[in-house]
């Protein structure tokens, strides 16, 4: 068991995952989970350059303009934040084909305790789905890097983007849930 | 001063620099000054030209980066010009056509007609450079301290409505490789090479 202050197994996979598709620009909303990425980009990855948008739909603009710019950006967010972002999805990053990471903190997933996130927690991936996004599940801390790296990847060959979702079972290490 | 009016003007001043253009009358009135591969037009995404033109800008630090975009869609995302007056690019100059209305949709008010002040906005979230112009004069002279001084950039243009008779073309996935081979970097895929 790494102790608090050490950096996360999950969270340096996800930076090395990002890193190895290529991407040196993040553009997030920050959660809980996401801070330990942003942390271990910041410390190991001097080479990214991360921005904090003020909403989700905002970075997704921001990140379109990096692609168009020759970059390949990743947009970090709370699962929370999907709804934020459908009309920046729907109207610009899906009919454009614009390759993007999205990496997504889940909420509402296994080991939720708070009940408002739960609705958006289970409609994700259908979401997603609906509107044209491939969905790929991080299998475990272990897996980030190599599930992440691919995704990136993938979405910048096929030049469509690409979603990573990271489950509260790997970023919230036990206890998972409170008795 | 109508928005093509100074749509005019804008085209004539900034020559190859890439524009950003927002969705609706915005994007009409700048394809009939007349295309160029150097416009990508929006035809969605109601708010994020300012966004997109931040992010362009900063991909492209070394090219001045023109966003054009309408005081309804501003509107719509204001925290753009927070991020913006964070990041500072000083290559960002971002024109709002400011007819009080929203014009794709049937001329209804919006809040710049009742006292909201999108130049005000941009300094109190740190942009430094900003103009509010009603004239052609006005809007030639603030475009010409935008173009030689560092940015980021917020023009206000007061323009009255036009009525757009033309579109830009339509296909999204066109527009885009289009624009990004207009800038110098073609995306991946758009021309063949080696098996």
């Amino acid at each position: 068991m790494p102790s608090p202050s050490a950096p996360h197994v999950w969270a340096l996979n996800t930076c090395a995952g990002l890193h190895a598709a290529g991407s040196r620009h993040v553009v997030y909303v920050p959660d809980n989970p996401l801070s330990h990425v942003l942390g271990a980009l910041r410390d190991r990855y001097p080479d990214v350059q991360t921005t904090i948008a003020t909403r989700e739909e905002e970075a997704f603009g921001i990140a379109a303009g990096l692609y168009l710019g020759g970059k390949r950006p990743t947009v970090m967010l709370q699962s929370s934040g999907l709804g934020n972002s459908l009309n920046a999805l729907t109207s610009l990053i899906v009919p454009y084909q614009m390759p993007m990471l999205i990496v997504i903190s889940m909420r509402g997933d296994a080991g939720e305790w708070n009940a408002a996130q739960a609705p958006m927690g289970r409609a994700v991936e259908p979401i997603c789905h609906a509107i044209g996004l491939s969905t790929s599940i991080v299998a475990s801390a272990e897996d980030a890097a190599e599930t992440i790296g691919l995704v990136g990847k993938t979405a910048f060959m096929t030049r469509l983007p690409g979603v990573c979702l990271l489950p509260r079972r790997v970023t919230v290490p036990a206890p998972r849930v409170v008795a | 001063m109508t928005r093509l009016d100074a749509t005019r003007l804008l085209a004539a001043a900034i020559g190859k620099d890439p524009v950003i253009a927002s969705l609706g009358h915005p994007a009409y009135d700048l394809f009939a000054t007349g295309d160029r591969d150097t416009y990508f037009y929006t035809w969605g995404s109601m708010g994020l030209a300012s966004s997109i033109g931040l992010g362009l800008a900063m991909a492209q630090p070394d090219r001045r980066v023109v966003v054009i975009d309408g005081d309804g869609s501003l509107l719509m995302n204001l925290g753009s010009l927070a991020t913006i007056g964070w990041v500072k690019p000083t290559n960002l100059i971002v024109i709002v056509w400011d007819n009080g209305v929203y014009g794709t949709t049937g001329g209804q008010d919006t809040a710049t007609r009742h006292g909201a002040d999108l130049e005000a906005a941009s300094r109190a979230m740190g942009i430094a450079g900003t103009a509010t112009v009603r004239t052609a004069e006005e809007f030639n002279s603030a475009l010409a301290r935008a173009r030689t001084g560092a940015g980021p950039w917020v023009i206000v243009a007061k323009v009255e409505e036009s009525a757009p008779t033309v579109k830009p073309p339509q296909d999204c996935v066109f527009l885009k490789q289009r624009f990004m081979a207009a800038i110098g970097v073609p995306e991946t895929g758009t021309s063949g090479g080696k098996a």
